[in-house]
């Protein structure tokens, strides 16, 4: 018993943070369409800068500046927006395919960065990140639950600001913006700065979910940000609902859970000799569920409520 | 037997083995192991199909503890969080205290730093070979609950070092695949050679999959080096060494154990590989060795040609071995405690098949300690849960792969002190 709910909170723990990095994605794509084809550059940002201010100083790596963790974290999310900032000044004039293939290079470039600077550890990553509060909780069921409490505090935390955001003027703003760029600037705004805004704001969110991925597992390698990450968050706001806050995290949830539900009950009950093909068989059953849900209901589980007008909203 | 199975009696198993197990329950008790390996790419099946193998020599034998041994394998898709989830549910709902895995060390890392070590549970990898394992348990961060049967780069970059000493280069310049193993071996290598008194004359990364390598080649050949290192796998090995020959290079090579492949040596031309020399790391000249080849052989058609075979072998057969001398009920601490026991020179010898391992349970249930003779041979670890290992220079003969020279344990041993 004890052993499920272990990993209950084990499993509630990564979903919830890649539910944060759909959040960020689904402010940029769902609510300002914008295609941001490179989420595991911003992912990574948070991750790295988490690791290097937050470690203590070891041979040949950059930082080891031993801040406190929240600083650390809250940093890694101000590295994520930086480069977000810089992404954004070069490439936010592109448009829909354009973007999507120009912020996929920067993830590509993201990558290859970190793995041959020998200064952020190089292929070997970042290791040996003491996690805060570990010598008070120990390492067992009880920290990993109290993790997962901050987990959800900031889960929690990063929706409510959304749903603010995007039920504010400014959330009009930006759904005016994804529809139709030029009615909006006849209206006499400035659609190049809010996408800018729009799109740094969903890269801090990123890098704050790369932030606590790195503290959950205490390492960071460029293994962790490889393209694939990029299209995992991406099948998640798909299934979900992009435009929807609600789906976001379901779609991250129910993904999550078929990724790793799949690979265990295949190992439990396949047969023994496919019991090698297991992944294989894993990834075709994934690919089914996308497919099928971008044939049958490619709206998503929990489509964008579209509101004419704020007063002709009936409450959320 | 595993289709009969239902969930409800497989959580009864998992429960019952972790501490109500008697004596008369005994003979149809399970325990079980967790496997997480690649197994969505290719040279990840045989690694995971010769673990299983080792598992069912040891039920052969009357399993470990009383206990008969299922493997609980898991895929890691080669993805960080795949893989730790997977670790994680082996640990928490299949109660496991014996994970064998990873292969990617970066994949290996975080299920050691975030699963096995806070659960108190041992991990035996076959196959990680960066040297960050190492750094990470002289940090006192590893409990003691790492092992790994994959001789580090260190040995393959000093035999390198060697051939070049050998041969009477003055200097050399490195050709590194760009990853882990790559970048850690190109490392060391340099370190080796600059500590033998020969010249580095340049370091270069090569990246996979780059339709050139003339850059990186260029570079290199502006240096002029009277040999090159390469730490290459065949597509990008291939590649590397037509440009350097075509564009003028020397024929004298030296390289890590990827390229020992037949694709390599037709896709460049065996007229230029004539001052090819290779190094890797070998199985011991013992009888247990040989044992393994044939009984492998015979099991699945075809000699263990494969990446990390021997070692995923002999990490699954020394870690059960452990498990029954720890005894029934045993915890992760317990049974990484008891490597040392398995794999002791002083002990009794045994081998590395069903005979053997019936016999190293005997003398371990008297209290007595075994040497295990495995397919990767007289394996013993150091206290980072590290292993050595003999090497091999190879060349590339009329009709294969020929075995140039023969170094054994202790020469390495001698050779990698002399260097420190």
């Amino acid at each position: 018993m004890i052993g499920i709910i272990s990993y209950l909170v084990f499993f509630a723990t990564v979903a919830s943070i890649l539910s944060i990095a759909v959040l960020g994605l689904n402010l940029q794509w769902g609510n300002t369409g914008l295609f941001n084809g490179g989420v595991v550059a911003f992912f990574g940002a948070g991750a790295y800068g988490t690791l290097i201010l937050g470690s203590a100083p070891q041979d040949g790596l950059l930082g080891g500046f031993g801040l406190p963790y929240l600083l650390a974290l809250f940093g890694g999310m101000v590295i994520a927006g930086i480069v977000a900032w810089i992404v954004g000044l070069l490439t936010l004039r592109l448009r829909h395919d354009y973007l999507a293939i120009a912020t996929f290079g920067v993830a590509v470039a993201f990558e290859n960065l970190v793995r041959n600077a020998a200064i952020f550890g190089g292929a070997q990553g970042i290791r040996g990140f003491e996690r805060p509060l570990r010598d008070v909780f120990g390492s067992g069921l009880a920290y990993n639950a109290l993790f997962f409490v901050f987990v959800l505090i900031l889960l929690i935390a990063t929706y409510l600001f959304l749903e603010r955001l995007i039920a504010s003027p400014f959330g009009r703003l930006l759904r005016a913006i994804r529809e139709d760029e030029t009615a909006a600037q006849s209206l006499g705004k400035s659609p190049s700065r809010v996408r800018l805004t729009a799109f740094i704001a969903g890269s801090v969110i990123m890098g704050l979910a790369g932030g606590l991925y790195a503290t959950f597992y205490a390492f960071i390698s460029p293994q962790d940000v490889l393209p694939i990450l990029t299209f995992q968050i991406w099948a998640m706001l798909i299934v979900g609902g992009a435009g929807n806050n609600k789906g976001a995290v379901m779609g991250t949830f129910l993904i999550w859970a078929a990724w790793t539900a799949s690979g265990w009950a295949l190992s439990r009950f396949a047969p023994l000799d496919v019991q090698l093909y297991t992944g294989s068989i894993q990834f075709v059953l994934i690919g089914f569920v996308i497919v099928g849900m971008l044939m049958w209901r490619p709206q998503g589980l929990f489509p964008e409520k579209l509101v004419v007008s704020q007063s002709a909203k009936t409450g959320r | 037997m595993n289709g009969l199975k239902t969930s409800v009696l497989a959580i009864g198993a998992a429960l019952g083995f972790a501490s109500f197990g008697t004596e008369a329950a005994a003979q149809d008790c399970t325990t079980r192991i967790g496997a997480v390996l690649p197994t969505s790419v290719d040279w990840g099946k045989p690694i995971a199909a010769t673990a299983q193998y080792a598992v069912d020599i040891a039920n052969e034998t009357g399993g470990v503890a009383g206990c008969q041994i299922e493997m609980v394998l898991r895929d890691t898709q080669v993805d960080p969080k795949v893989g730790v989830d997977a670790a994680k549910a082996l640990v928490d709902l299949d109660g496991v205290q014996l994970l064998l895995g990873a292969v990617s060390s970066g994949v290996s890392m975080p299920i050691l730093t975030s699963v096995t070590v806070p659960a108190g549970v041992m991990q035996m990898s076959c196959c990680s070979s960066s040297t960050a394992f190492t750094a990470l348990s002289e940090d006192g961060k590893t409990n003691g609950l790492f092992y790994r049967t994959f001789a580090t780069s260190g040995v393959q970059a000093a035999v390198g070092a060697m051939v070049a000493q050998e041969k009477g280069y003055e200097s050399v310049a490195v050709f590194y695949k760009n990853d882990d193993w790559g970048q850690d071996i190109g490392g060391l290598v340099a370190r080796d050679l600059e500590a033998l008194g020969i010249n580095v004359t340049a370091q270069i990364a090569i990246n996979d999959a780059q339709a050139s390598y003339r850059a990186e080649v260029t570079e290199a050949l502006q240096t002029q080096p009277q040999a090159i290192y390469m730490a290459l796998y065949p597509d990008e090995g291939t590649q590397v060494v037509r440009e350097w020959i075509s564009l003028g290079g020397t024929q004298n090579m030296i390289a890590a154990n990827a390229l020992k492949s037949e694709e390599f040596k037709e896709n460049v031309g065996a007229q230029f590989l004539g001052s090819f020399i290779g190094t890797d790391t070998a199985s011991p000249r013992t009888e247990s060795a040989d044992a393994f080849v044939a009984a492998y052989t015979e099991r699945f058609d075809g000699p263990p040609s494969g990446p990390g075979l021997a070692n995923s072998y002999d990490a699954t057969m020394i870690a059960l071995m452990a498990m029954h001398a720890a005894g029934e009920g045993a915890t992760g601490a317990d049974i990484a405690a008891k490597i040392g026991a398995v794999t002791d020179p002083n002990g009794t010898p045994v081998t590395a098949d069903a005979a053997g391992f019936a016999q190293a349970k005997e003398v371990l249930d008297g209290g007595e300690t075994v040497s295990y003779q495995g397919a990767t041979g007289n394996v013993q670890f150091d206290a980072n849960g590290d292993v050595s290992a003999p090497a091999v220079m190879w060349t590339f003969g009329e009709s294969g792969i020929d075995e140039m020279k023969y170094i054994s344990l202790t020469e390495v041993n001698d050779f990698m002190a002399s260097m420190k």
